[in-house]
Formats: C-alpha cells, sequence, structure tokens
C-alpha cells in the first residue's frame, strides 16, 4: 500500500505546475560533452546551463538558458554554437517562451514558442536558411494546440530537477509531454535507485534515472539514456549517458555555481 | 613478413601523425600503439635479417613525437572555448528581444 501512496504523491507532484523549491537565479552548471568514437570517448564541447532573473515592465522572470559549445580545437573542423532558452515563472517554472538557435557547421535553425497557458495552444515560428528568400532565411508560422502539461525541453529539466524524488520509490515512472520540433513527444522518466558516484564537484549520492522516448527513435536502448541528480535538495544532474541513433556519449560536470541549497 | 610489417608500420606511423595534427584526441592512441607494434616486429626481423633499420627508426621517431602530443593534448592541454564577443552580443540581444516579446504578458504564480 505503501509503495502506490508514494508513487501517487511522484505522479501528482509530476503532473501539476508545482512550487519551484530547487532553482535559484545566478545558478551556473557547467559540463563537459564527451562522444564516443572507436570506443573511446573524446572531449567534444561544453555544455552550460545558466539561470538569470529578467524583468519586465509588469513581471519578473526567470531565463533558463542552456548553451552548448564544442571547444576551440574542434571550431576549424565542426563548429557548434547552439543556444536554448526558456523565460519561465519563478514559483512555477511555467514557460512563457522558449527559444532554440542551432549553428552546427553550415547548418541553422531557429526555433521559438510563445506559449499561451489560457487558450492551451503555442505561437512558434521556425527559421531556417533558405536562398529562396531575400533575407536569406525560410520564416514559417505556426499555431499548435498544447495539453495542459506540455513544456519545451529546457523547463523539462529543470522540472524534473523539482519533483519531490525523495518521495518516489524505485522503478516509479513518469512521463512528460515536451514540445520538440512543433511535435508533442512524450519523455519517461524512471528511478532505478539511488547509486553513489565520483564527480569534479566531489562524491555524491545521486537518483540514476532512466530516460526513454515514447513516440521517437531518437534515443536507442533499454536503459542505456541515465541521467544522474544529486539526492540532495539541489538535484544538481553530475552525470549523464546517452545512445542516440548517431552514436554515443555522456555528459560530466565540471562545476556548480549559484546553487540554492 | 618484414617488409609487410615494415609497411604497415608506415602506414600506421603517418595516420598517428595526421591525427594527432587534427583534433581527434585519443582515438589517435589507437594508430600509435599499432604502430609501435608492427614497428617493433618488423626491427626484430630486420635484425634477424641483417638489414638496414633506419626506416624503421623514422617511423618509431615520428610515433614517438605523435604520441608525445596526443599525451599531452589528452591529458594535460586544457579544452577551451573560444568566447568571442559576436557570441556574447548574440545571447544579450536575445534577452533584449525576448523581454520586448513577454511585455505585457501575464506571469501566473
Amino acid at each position: 500500500m505503501k509503495p502506490t501512496i508514494l508513487t501517487l504523491i511522484f505522479l501528482i507532484s509530476s503532473f501539476s505546475f508545482s512550487q519551484n523549491n530547487t532553482i535559484a537565479a545566478g545558478e551556473k552548471l557547467t559540463f563537459t560533452a564527451s562522444y564516443k568514437m572507436s570506443g573511446l570517448l573524446t572531449d567534444l564541447a561544453q555544455v552550460t546551463m545558466e539561470t538569470s532573473e529578467v524583468k519586465t515592465s509588469t513581471s519578473t522572470l526567470f531565463r533558463l538558458k542552456c548553451k552548448a559549445r564544442t571547444y576551440s580545437k574542434w571550431d576549424s573542423f565542426f563548429k557548434i554554437d547552439d543556444l536554448y532558452e526558456s523565460y519561465v515563472s519563478p514559483t512555477t517554472l511555467k514557460p512563457y517562451l522558449y527559444k532554440r538557435e542551432i549553428n552546427e557547421g553550415n547548418y541553422y535553425k531557429f526555433v521559438k514558442y510563445n506559449f499561451n497557458h489560457k487558450s492551451k495552444s503555442v505561437n512558434s515560428l521556425l527559421r531556417q536558411k533558405s536562398r529562396n528568400f531575400e533575407s536569406g532565411f525560410w520564416d514559417r508560422e505556426f499555431t499548435k494546440t498544447i495539453s495542459t502539461n506540455t513544456r519545451d525541453i529546457v523547463t523539462t529539466i529543470y522540472h524534473i530537477r523539482n519533483l519531490d524524488i525523495n518521495k518516489a520509490t524505485n522503478g516509479s515512472s513518469d512521463t512528460f509531454t515536451i514540445l520538440f520540433d512543433n511535435e508533442e513527444t512524450n519523455i519517461n522518466i524512471t528511478l532505478l535507485g539511488t547509486e553513489t558516484i565520483s564527480t569534479n564537484i566531489g562524491k555524491k549520492e545521486c537518483y540514476k534515472l532512466a530516460i526513454s522516448l515514447s513516440n521517437s527513435d531518437i534515443l536507442k536502448g533499454t536503459n542505456s539514456n541515465l541521467l544522474w541528480l544529486t539526492a540532495d535538495a539541489n538535484k544538481i544532474p553530475v552525470y549523464a549517458k546517452f545512445k542516440a541513433a548517431i552514436g554515443s556519449g555522456e555528459l560530466r560536470i565540471q562545476s556548480a555555481t549559484g546553487l540554492k541549497h | 613478413m618484414r617488409i609487410l610489417f615494415t609497411i604497415i608500420s608506415v602506414i600506421l606511423g603517418i595516420l598517428a601523425l595526421a591525427m594527432t595534427i587534427l583534433p581527434f584526441g585519443a582515438i589517435a592512441f589507437i594508430p600509435i600503439i599499432l604502430s609501435l607494434i608492427f614497428g617493433l616486429l618488423a626491427f626484430k626481423l630486420t635484425k634477424q635479417e641483417a638489414k638496414n633499420v633506419n626506416l624503421i627508426k623514422i617511423v618509431f621517431l615520428v610515433v614517438i613525437v605523435a604520441l608525445s602530443i596526443t599525451i599531452y593534448r589528452t591529458f594535460i592541454e586544457e579544452n577551451t572555448i573560444d568566447n568571442n564577443i559576436e557570441s556574447v552580443e548574440k545571447e544579450k540581444k536575445s534577452e533584449e528581444e525576448a523581454i520586448e516579446e513577454l511585455e505585457g504578458i501575464e506571469i501566473e504564480n
């Protein structure tokens, strides 16, 4: 009976836009992204996750910024300069604006979502490079109806950190809806247990979570995509392993500053 | 066999040097180690047959240089990011545009 109640609490807390008890403005997490080539891990890029406060004339929001940049030594061969931003409510982490700018070699893509929670819809803009237009860009605008709990990918990462994972039992899972490339995708998170791992910010007891996508074949394997969150009030993502169609790799934390707890 | 091992060692040595110059990281260790193994075998056979070992010595020299550079790049050199002004300006502009767009929006707390 007890595990059922705990699982229920975990589900309820994740389905609603719960209060933010984990994320503070001024937090900066830096990671090294490595890619597996010929069985050897090669450091490819730096990933940063930063939070800051932004003010409009009427309200205050959190800017959740994620950046991926290739290390300088790779830039002449293949340069990645990706910027993901989400502007959210500081108390509920509800997204209002999401922007994604991808610069990978010669590939460019810009995506913007304006969330309207009252009408449960998203106005999206998709911009790609095109020689057919004088501006050099091909802009497309869409309006999409979304479900109550649909978030962008950046907000979802922060939302997962904000869950009361300590109340969940091993093996319990939850599904989140992500709007990515104008498509709603379900991401399943399963709590596999706790594990103590060595990281650059010390030896940490972590929640080990398995990630899978319901209606997409981007991620491969069963329990091959794993995320370790520190089992404390900050729930810092310290380590992640992924296996995708393009190959496998990992994300290791380098530093964590400006934490709330 | 001696000639085959020498050719393999030379090819792997060139590959090791190329991979060291290009940012292949730790992967360069693969041709470096293989080149050294085949080089040693070729060296032993060449010595047994009392032939000239100069070519193999050159391969060793090249591979040792490649090995030193790869060790330095993999374990000593720090990974750096080119934080140019353009990138900083882009992020700042993006934030300003976002604030403009969010102006007037009612935030539910």
